[in-house]
Order: C-alpha cells, then sequence, then structure tokens
C-alpha cells in the first residue's frame, strides 16, 4: 500500500468517525434548543394568556367564554381544575391532527392558573412538525458533506500523490537505475518541498561520496599493478644476473627457473589485474568496425600450432561477422576463451570453434566442473592448480562481455564446455 | 656503442648496465630526468634507455627534448603503465620501441641490439657470428654463404640468441619471445626443445660448429 494511502485511509476513517458521531450529536443539540426555544416560546404564550384574561374583567361570563376559547384555539386549553395546584409541567405529546389526519407530535405547558378565585389548568401547545423537518434537513446537509469529503480527499489524494510525490517517485527511480561503476552521482532536483529537497540532497551526497570512494579503490587497484611492476622486473633482472653464474650447481639452477616461473606468474596476474580494472576505468572507449572472423582467424593461426604440441586438433566454422567494438578488448576477449579452451583441453581432444551469426561458440572436452557455475567467472575462482592459470582470464571474458552488453553463457553437453556469446 | 639508461630505480638500472655491459656496450647512468638532460648532450648515444615515469618529470618530456636536439638515438621506452596512451604517444613522439615492466633481460637486449643495427646499417645489414650470418633485409641466414631454411620461429630463435652470445637465456624468456601473450599456454620446455632441436640440426648440416649449448635446467647459451 502507498504511503499517501495509508495516509488517507486513516484521515477518512477519522473524517468519517467524526461526521457520523457528528449526526446525532448535532441532532440533539439542536432538537434541545429548539425545545428550549419552543419552551420559552410556550411560556409567553401562557403568561400573555394570563394577562389578557386579567384584562378581561369587566366581561360577565368569563367561564363560558373561556369554554369557547378552550374549544376554538387547538392550541390553548383551558379547563377547570379539580386538584388545587399542579406544578408547571413541559412535555412532549403525540396529538391527533384532524386536519391532516395524522398524529404529531407537540410541546406542551400545563399549569395552574387562578382566574377570579377558580382553578383552571392551562394547556399551552406548539406543533414540533416544523422542527423535525429542520433536524432531517440538517441531518441531510451532513450526509451530503461527509460524501463530498469522502469523494474529494479521494480526488485531491490522486491529484496529490501524483504533483506532490512526483519528485520522490522521480529520486526513487533514479536510485532503482542507480549503479555505482556505470553512473556519475544522481544530481540534486530542485522540488518545492523541503523534506524532497532533503532527501534529494542526502541522496547526491550519498552517491557522489560512494562515487568517490569507489574511483578511489579502482584508482588504488591500478596504482598498485603499476607499483608491482618495477620490483618485479628488478626481481626478474637479479634472477638473469645469477643465472650467468658459471659455477651453478644444478639444485640452484632449479631452483632459479623455478623462482622465474614464480615471477612470471606474479607479472602475468599483475598484468591481468591491470587489464581489469582499466576495463573498469573505461579505458578502451574507442570503437571500431571489426570482421570478428579475420581476428579469430588470426589468432587460430598462432595458436593452432601450440595446440597441435599437444595433440590438440582445432576444428572451426567460422562465418564472417561484423561488429562495433574495441579492438583491444575484442582481441583480448577471444585469446582468453581460446587459452582456457586449450588449457583444459586434454591431450588428443578436439576444440570446437564457430562463428555465425552474431555468435560464438568455443567448446572442449572434459570433466564437469567441481566448483559452482555461477562463480566461474569471478575473480580467482579457480579449478586447477594449474601454475600458468591466474584465475583471471574468464573473469576478464566477463567484465568485457557486461561492458559492451554480450550475452555470455555456459553450459556442459556431453562431455564438453561450451561457452556461448551472443554478440 | 654507447647507451644512455635513464631509470630510477638504482636496482634495475644497476642490472641492465651490466647486462648490456657484458654484451659489449658502453652504459651511462642517469637516474632523473635532469640528470639526463645533462648527459644527453655530452655524447653521442647509440640507444637511450628511457623509463617515462621518473621522480623529477614525465620521461616523454625527456624525449621530446631529445627528439627536438635532432639526436639520432635510437630511442626505448621503458614503462611501469604499460598504458596503450603512453605507448602511442610514445612512438608518435618519435620513440622506436616500447618495453613495458617487467621484462626478460634478454629481450631488452635483443631490442637494443635490433635498434642499434638499424640505426647504423640503415636496415640493409648483416650479423656474423663465426660462419654464422643473419641477413636482417633478407630475413635469412647462411652457414657459409649455404642458406638456411629455417622456419619463421627457428629464424626469429637464431636471432634472439645472436643477440645474446655468450650469456645464458632462459627458456621463459624465449618462449615469451616467440609467443608473446601465448607463452603461458605451452609446455615451454617441449615448444623450445623442438625448435631448438631442428636449427641446431639444420646448422650442423650446413656444416656450423656445435655453438648452442644446452644449460641445464636453464636454458641455452650462444658462444664459442
Amino acid at each position: 500500500m502507498r504511503l499517501l494511502q495509508l495516509n488517507l485511509r486513516s484521515l477518512l476513517l477519522y473524517s468519517l468517525v467524526l461526521v457520523l458521531i457528528s449526526i446525532p450529536l448535532s441532532l440533539f443539540s439542536i432538537r434541545l434548543i429548539l425545545n428550549k426555544e419552543v419552551d420559552e416560546s410556550i411560556t409567553e404564550q401562557s403568561d400573555q394568556f394570563l394577562e389578557h384574561i386579567k384584562g378581561f374583567e369587566y366581561l360577565d361570563d368569563l367561564e363560558t367564554d373561556l369554554k369557547v376559547l378552550d374549544q376554538l384555539s387547538s392550541n390553548i386549553d383551558i379547563k377547570p381544575s379539580v386538584e388545587q395546584f399542579i406544578p408547571k409541567r413541559y412535555e412532549t405529546v403525540i396529538l391527533y391532527d384532524s386536519v391532516e389526519n395524522e398524529q404529531k407530535p407537540f410541546r406542551q405547558l400545563s399549569s395552574s392558573v387562578d382566574i377570579k378565585g377558580k382553578s383552571y389548568i392551562l394547556t399551552v401547545r406548539m406543533s414540533l412538525v416544523e422542527n423535525d423537518e429542520l433536524v432531517i434537513a440538517i441531518g441531510s446537509v451532513q450526509v451530503a458533506i461527509s460524501i463530498m469529503l469522502t469523494i474529494g480527499l479521494l480526488l485531491l489524494n490522486r491529484s496529490l500523490s501524483k504533483k506532490l510525490w512526483k519528485p520522490f517517485y522521480k529520486t526513487l527511480d533514479q536510485l532503482k537505475a542507480y549503479e555505482l561503476d556505470k553512473n556519475e552521482s544522481i544530481p540534486v532536483e530542485k522540488s518545492d518541498v523541503i523534506e524532497f529537497d532533503d532527501l534529494n540532497k542526502t541522496v547526491s551526497s550519498l552517491t557522489k561520496r560512494n562515487r568517490e570512494v569507489f574511483l578511489q579503490q579502482k584508482e588504488f587497484i591500478e596504482n598498485a599493478s603499476h607499483e608491482l611492476q618495477t620490483p618485479i622486473a628488478i626481481f626478474q633482472s637479479k634472477l638473469d644476473e645469477l643465472m650467468q653464474s658459471p659455477a651453478l650447481a644444478r639444485r640452484e639452477a632449479q631452483t632459479i627457473m623455478e623462482l622465474e616461473a614464480t615471477a612470471q606468474r606474479m607479472a602475468r596476474l599483475n598484468k591481468n589485474l591491470l587489464l581489469l580494472s582499466k576495463i573498469e576505468n573505461e579505458q578502451f572507449l574507442n570503437t571500431e568496425n571489426i570482421d570478428l572472423s579475420h581476428l579469430i582467424n588470426s589468432q587460430l593461426s598462432v595458436l593452432k600450432p601450440m595446440a597441435q604440441l599437444e595433440n590438440i586438433n582445432i576444428v572451426t566454422s567460422i562465418q564472417s561477422v561484423h561488429l562495433k567494438t574495441n579492438p583491444t578488448l575484442i582481441e583480448v576477449l577471444l585469446t582468453n576463451l581460446f587459452h582456457n579452451a586449450i588449457r583444459y583441453s586434454p591431450k588428443n581432444e578436439e576444440i570446437r570453434i564457430s562463428l555465425n551469426d552474431h555468435t560464438l561458440i568455443v567448446s572442449n572436452k572434459g570433466r564437469p566442473l567441481k566448483m559452482d557455475v555461477s562463480k566461474m567467472t569471478n575473480r580467482f575462482a579457480k579449478e586447477s592448480t594449474d601454475a600458468s592459470s591466474t584465475g583471471l582470464g574468464l573473469a576478464i571474458v566477463r567484465k568485457i562481455c557486461d561492458r559492451y552488453s554480450y550475452d555470455l553463457r555456459y553450459a556442459y553437453a556431453d562431455q564438453s564446455h561450451n561457452f556461448t556469446i551472443n554478440f | 656503442m654507447k647507451v644512455l639508461i635513464i631509470e630510477d630505480e638504482i636496482q634495475l638500472a644497476r642490472s641492465i648496465s651490466q647486462s648490456l655491459t657484458h654484451e659489449g656496450y658502453v652504459c651511462e647512468l642517469a637516474t632523473t630526468a635532469a640528470e639526463a638532460r645533462e648527459k644527453i648532450p655530452m655524447f653521442e648515444y647509440d640507444c637511450v634507455l628511457l623509463d617515462i615515469g621518473l621522480p623529477d618529470g614525465n620521461g616523454l618530456k625527456v624525449l621530446e627534448e631529445l627528439k627536438s636536439k635532432k639526436k639520432t638515438d635510437g630511442v626505448i621506452i621503458i614503462s611501469a603503465k604499460s598504458s596503450l596512451d603512453d605507448k602511442v604517444k610514445g612512438l608518435n613522439l618519435g620513440a622506436d620501441d616500447y618495453l613495458s615492466k617487467p621484462f626478460f633481460m634478454p629481450e631488452l637486449i635483443a631490442r637494443v641490439s635490433a635498434i642499434i643495427r638499424r640505426k647504423r646499417f640503415d636496415g640493409n645489414n648483416k650479423v656474423a657470428f663465426q660462419e654464422i650470418i643473419v641477413d636482417f633485409a633478407a630475413k635469412s641466414a647462411y652457414v657459409n654463404h649455404t642458406k638456411l631454411e629455417l622456419t619463421r620461429m627457428e629464424y626469429y630463435l637464431l636471432v634472439f640468441l645472436l643477440a645474446n652470445k655468450n650469456r645464458v637465456v632462459s627458456k621463459h624468456a624465449i618462449a615469451e619471445h616467440l609467443s608473446g601473450d601465448n607463452a603461458d599456454l605451452l609446455d615451454k620446455f617441449d615448444f623450445i626443445y623442438s625448435h631448438m632441436k631442428n636449427l641446431k640440426k639444420k646448422l650442423a648440416e650446413a656444416g656450423s660448429g656445435d655453438y648452442i649449448r644446452t644449460v641445464y635446467g636453464l636454458g641455452y647459451k650462444l658462444s664459442i
């Protein structure tokens, strides 16, 4: 559920509860006020009536008059009282209205009055029908308001979520699409909302800082690799000096050779690390139109005789495929794939290389891998203890494929390791 | 033949100097760009080895100065950076070759000898070792004027050994020289052994003395 919907739900719930409570509450209080008004009104009428009666003292037959009055007016009853005194009483009664032919609510005041020494009960009443209509009208207005409130809030919410939250969703999309190794930092976008401005600033400075740290790391790897080159060069040159010594025993010679092999391994490792970080640092940007088949054939012309030494036969089926890419990187990619195939192919077996329709397949025979296939292209993922393998070859292949969005896949079938690249 | 070595790593500079001296070159050392600027006008050098990562400035500046003085020195750039940019820049500025660290000493010696040969003989040149003669222009070798039918690999092997005469050349250095980046792929010993066997056989058949000695466990040495 979206934040705004969650927000709206509570808001709406609260308003509706409030409106629902307010309907009976206001009805009740309006009725209370109205009753009070009516009570005051009938009290006044009753007082006025008594006032008038006093003014008619000269009339002879007051009793008859009062009887007539009682019968003429439906709103005033005046009847002789048996009891001496009853206290003033306000009440709501339902009476039959003969004119409209229905039961109607009335408010009435009954009180004992004393006219010319005789005791009467005076009842003044007032219809409450109009008040009820008022109450119903007010109630309907409130219901209408609550419906409008709901619809209004929903509509407002929709347009608000589009407008108000736009910068937020934009930032969110930018964050989703952000890749540390590809993008620069996320730029600060100005919005009208302080919170979003804050968020954008934070996101921007966070990505900027991360990017800086990332670049420093990359630079460090490159610099470290560079710095290692010279000591390895010195090491190799000293070994060469030792080699020139005329009185070397076999064992010493053996040790020197092993040291030189190790130095070479260091050099190769370092070179591959440097290459990896250079690819990451985007130092191979220029692209050219390249016929892949030419590249493959020229590499294989060198590699075929070498593979032949192990009695490995390279069988090819190459069609012309044109590609716009960096010549250095594509060469590195091919070299690493071919080297990998030759290195891990058993003796006296075939390596198959085919290129057509932008698909390169390199397959060599061999036992299934013991390692997790998904980790195969990780740095330093090695299956063998072969000292000539740096464990970086396939990582470089993967890096180059990622760089140009080539689809690299590995499958094991028919006792063959198959690498497929879709260009 | 005079070589100026401009290299700030004194250990490496000394090793290079020692090896080149052993091959008959006269070496001068400079460990800073300033020192190099001092020494450049003093002599005519046949070859300058230039490390472009110097503590007091980029070696490429030194190269520019060298070239602006119209000196005919052959320049080999030695760089720890092995970046394509530097290589292209260096070669565009008039460097003759580019070698990235780390390298095998025999490789450096072979490059120096190739540069000097090219500068001295304008490309039309021959080198002799006893009765063996290599004609670089024709890319062919002779023994007592009998042309040897060498494969490409055998020819390069012979040239490499000739440049490094009288010193032990390790199998690793030979493998790297002959196969470059593919060197790690081979069983070096088998690979080199077969080429070496064929070369020696062809030399012997043409009547050459047996000058290539196997140095047990290490490699080979061409000497009288």
